[in-house]
């Protein structure tokens, strides 16, 4: 896979983004932002895999927003603004803006999540978080492998003793169970046996004589320095804007207009650089490849 | 002050009467290549392991080992487990983690190297074994000698000054293998490290080597230059270890009188077969062809894919087995042998084609006659003893000629010894023989066999070959997919070759080598196309030959 744009930054950079879009996100609950943040993050995991993720859980996620814009005007009936009765049940227009909020809220949380995953992968979660946890860091990794391995086995094991008539999918129950059971003693006693074999190439390898060190893959760069920094300049930003009260839609006591006014542009243009970083980054490492392109 | 030594060397595992090894007295020197050889159990594989003290075994050690002059209990063992490495046998289980470069650092994490550094060594020795497009590759999907020769680099990423090899590739293909010892050699040479091997592949290895020990009960029977051994084993007329020698040495001393300058080399065979003038006898040939037997399975159009989106494992294959013959399968690793196999014994169904049972037409499950034996018979054993796990296979069977039957077979397969050990706990050819006893008790017609020589010391793949004789006597088929060319030719009726999912030809075994320029055996190359008539096998060269006159000038 390509490790260019955001990507390509320190893994404790992207962390650092993941948590102040996270928590911006949920604290921003205006469906102006919130349309332009999912905006975003379409636009970000375009580049990133150009949809295939998405395209892959798609109807999957589609469908908890749109439970929650259908059923929030069905149980919240606080507002001045009645639009109609639905089976004797009142339904306002400010249920609806709270239903299409919590909506997009969530939908920006899901794209967000999606995009986490993409781009902190398993090794840059463990080096992440193993610098506290050594021993810990390395069972996971152990067990990255082994886990599989056991799987790969297992079926290795019921295809064979398919062959000599043991098996779990015919037959009663009762002698189900118990061909299971045998398969499953197969792999421990097998996977013991090898396991020796493994330990033995752990010890011989110096395993456990004096305290590990740790392979650090990643190295700082200028960039990663000036975006940790930029980054958080912007939180501290937006998260002021929220104590000040804009960037929220206010439904009660009156229901404020939907289109932003007056300070809250200054926000809105702040949390849209926040969120969109990695997109920044992304179009960076575009631009520079035409400018190099052009320049031979 | 030599090298690595040891003095009067003995070990007694606990619970065993006779020592594993006795009173072994060695001297090494420094950058030398030294070759273990010897029957299984014969305490190869213990001396090695007493050498490597971080996994040398517990029991009652005499004796002492020095290395570098200093007895290797008082040496730091931090600094041992750098200087000292080691490779084992099976690719798979000594990998630990779960991607290509973190398997690499494993062992400098261990020692607590920084990152930097590690850096570095890892950059150099990526670039000397070309692996830098295997490095973020996850390690279960690499092929054997892919995963070997990873782990190779992982232990010469310490550094190493002796490297100890137990049998590395006993798992891997033969091009694998000989890839894998051309690595080592090349270590030898350019760094100097000192390498001492346990291996069977005798054709490869001894050309390579600069010494040969050659261990019996727990002894050094010879130790010497590897024409000294080879003679020295022969001149013993130690008609056993004939199956040690490699087989262009066993051609001359066969065919020679001289004796001296014996050859190692498919070359060096071929220098000396061309002195030779040579009588052929007129051997009667075995014209009965297997063909003109009854076929009794026959596979039509095969096609088979795993997923959807992958291609064709078995491509549109054709290939029918005669009633009563031994089919080999050969082929290059991924061709889809082993996956052909599995749709013969029925644990995967083809998408495409027919399959025909003696001469009908056959739908659904696959008749019971026909028994498999994997690659890892371990998977066979569900019981703690072997005597419960057949008496469970009579059970199921419901036999009423069972006990009888047993008896017969663990009689021409000598294993009546062996019934109360676990599974487990018997060496890898006896393993194999529980495993092919406890499926000839279904009385089967055909018998498929899945690479069965592999990891097997030569005297063992000897008996085991000897022993499918019998069984073919007995009126079974057998299918049998392997590597091993010698095997093959020595055994089989027939040979098929596999090729990108299909049956490229099939011949009958001597005719298929003899046709083969690459795929055939050493003794074929060694008189292809020479002034001697053209054999397959050392046997086949003892009939047919009739030595008038050797010229040693030339």
């Amino acid at each position: 896979m390509m490790k260019r744009g955001f990507r390509s930054l320190h893994p404790l950079v992207c962390l650092i983004y993941f948590i102040a879009a996270f928590t911006t996100l949920m604290l921003y609950q205006h469906p102006f932002f919130l349309v332009f943040t999912i905006i975003l993050l379409l636009c970000f995991h375009w580049a990133l895999d150009r949809w295939r993720l998405l395209r892959g859980w798609g109807k999957m996620f589609m469908i908890l927003p749109i439970l929650f814009f259908i059923i929030t005007p069905l149980i919240n009936h606080r507002g001045n603004h009645l639009l109609f009765y639905l089976f004797n049940n009142p339904i306002t227009l400010e249920a609806i803006m709270q239903g299409w909020i919590h909506s997009l809220s969530l939908l920006a949380m899901l794209l967000l999540f999606m995009s986490f995953n993409l781009v902190i992968t398993a090794d840059k979660f463990l080096f992440l978080f193993s610098r506290g946890f050594p021993q810990w860091s390395l069972l996971i990794m152990l067990s990255m492998r082994f886990i599989p391995l056991l799987r790969r086995r297992l079926n290795e094991i019921i295809t064979v003793q398919k062959s000599r008539g043991l098996s779990t999918h015919d037959g009663r129950f009762r002698q189900r169970i118990k061909n299971g059971l045998l398969l499953l003693q197969i792999l421990l006693t097998w996977s013991l046996e090898e396991g020796i074999q493994t330990a033995d190439s752990m010890a011989a390898r110096g395993y456990g004589l004096q305290k590990r060190s740790r392979y650090i893959p990643y190295k700082m760069k200028l960039i990663d320095g000036i975006s940790i920094i930029f980054l958080l300049i912007l939180t501290i930003l937006c998260l002021f804007g929220w104590w000040l009260g804009d960037g929220v839609l206010a439904l009660t006591p009156i229901l404020e207009p939907i289109f932003l006014y007056g300070r809250e542009w200054t926000f809105f243009f702040l949390y849209i650089v926040l969120i969109g970083y990695p997109l920044i980054m992304e179009i960076r490492e575009q631009l520079l490849w035409h400018s190099w392109k052009q320049k031979i | 002050m030599a090298f690595l030594e040891t003095k009067n060397l003995s070990f007694t595992y606990p619970d065993e009467e006779k020592p594993a090894i006795s009173d072994v007295s060695l001297s090494i020197a420094q950058g030398e290549f030294v070759v273990l050889c010897g029957p299984s159990g014969s305490g190869k594989s213990t001396l090695l392991r007493l050498l490597k003290k971080e996994i040398a075994p517990y029991g009652d050690k005499q004796g002492i080992i020095h290395y570098k002059g200093e007895k290797l209990e008082t040496i730091d063992a931090h600094l041992l487990s750098k200087e000292i490495g080691m490779v084992f046998q099976d690719p798979e289980n000594q990998l630990v983690m779960d991607r290509v470069l973190e398997e690499l650092i494993f062992g400098l994490e261990n020692i607590g190297m920084d990152s930097e550094q590690m850096r570095k060594r890892v950059a150099e020795m990526v670039h000397f074994f070309g692996i830098h497009h295997l490095l973020d590759h996850k390690v279960h999907l690499l092929s054997g000698g892919q995963k070997q020769i990873v782990n190779l680099a992982a232990v010469l990423l310490m550094e190493p000054s002796v490297l100890l090899l137990d049998e590395p590739t006993a798992q891997l293909d033969p091009v694998a293998a000989k890839d894998f010892l051309q690595m080592i050699k090349q270590m030898n040479q350019e760094f100097g490290i000192t390498i001492m091997m346990v291996e069977h592949r005798l054709e490869d290895v001894f050309p390579l080597c600069d010494r040969v020990l050659f261990m019996e009960n727990g002894t050094v029977l010879t130790d010497g230059k590897p024409r000294e051994v080879i003679q020295q084993l022969w001149k013993k007329k130690m008609l056993a270890k004939t199956s040690y020698l490699p087989s262009p040495a066993l051609l001359y001393l066969e065919h020679t009188k001289n004796g001296q300058n014996i050859p190692l080399t498919v070359k060096e065979g071929r220098r000396w077969v061309n002195t030779l003038a040579i009588n052929p006898k007129a051997v009667a040939r075995n014209n009965a062809l297997v063909t003109e037997n009854k076929s009794i399975f026959s596979l039509k159009n095969i096609d088979f894919h795993y997923d959807k989106k992958g291609g064709n494992i078995v491509n549109s294959l054709s290939l029918t087995v005669y009633e009563g013959e031994w089919l080999a399968i050969v082929g290059a690793n991924g061709t889809g042998k082993s996956t052909l196999l599995k749709l013969m014994a029925g644990l995967a169904t083809p998408q495409k084609g027919s399959i025909k049972w003696n001469g009908k037409k056959i739908k659904g499950p696959l008749p019971l006659d026909i028994v498999y034996l994997p690659q890892n018979p371990k998977l066979l054993f569900v019981h703690d003893t072997i005597r419960k796990e057949l008496e469970e296979v009579k059970k199921r069977l419901s036999l009423s000629d069972g006990g009888e039957k047993l008896q017969l077979l663990l009689s021409i397969f000598q294993l009546e010894t062996l019934l109360d050990r676990h599974p487990y706990d018997v060496s890898g050819g006896e393993l194999q023989k529980i495993a092919i006893v406890s499926l000839l008790l279904s009385s089967p017609k055909i018998l498929l066999l899945d690479e069965p020589t592999k990891g097997l010391d030569p005297e063992m793949k000897k008996e085991l070959g000897q022993l499918l004789m019998k069984v073919k006597a007995l009126g079974v088929t057998i299918v049998m997919v392997t590597h091993d060319m010698e095997f093959a030719a020595l055994y089989t009726d027939r040979c098929a070759m596999m090729f990108q999912g299909e049956i490229a030809s099939t011949a009958r075994t001597n005719d298929f080598f003899k046709g083969n320029t690459f795929y055939t055996t050493v003794i074929n190359r060694i008189t292809r196309g020479s002034q001697v008539p053209e054999v397959v096998t050392a046997e086949e060269a003892r009939q047919r030959w009739e030595i008038i006159g050797e010229d040693s000038e030339k």
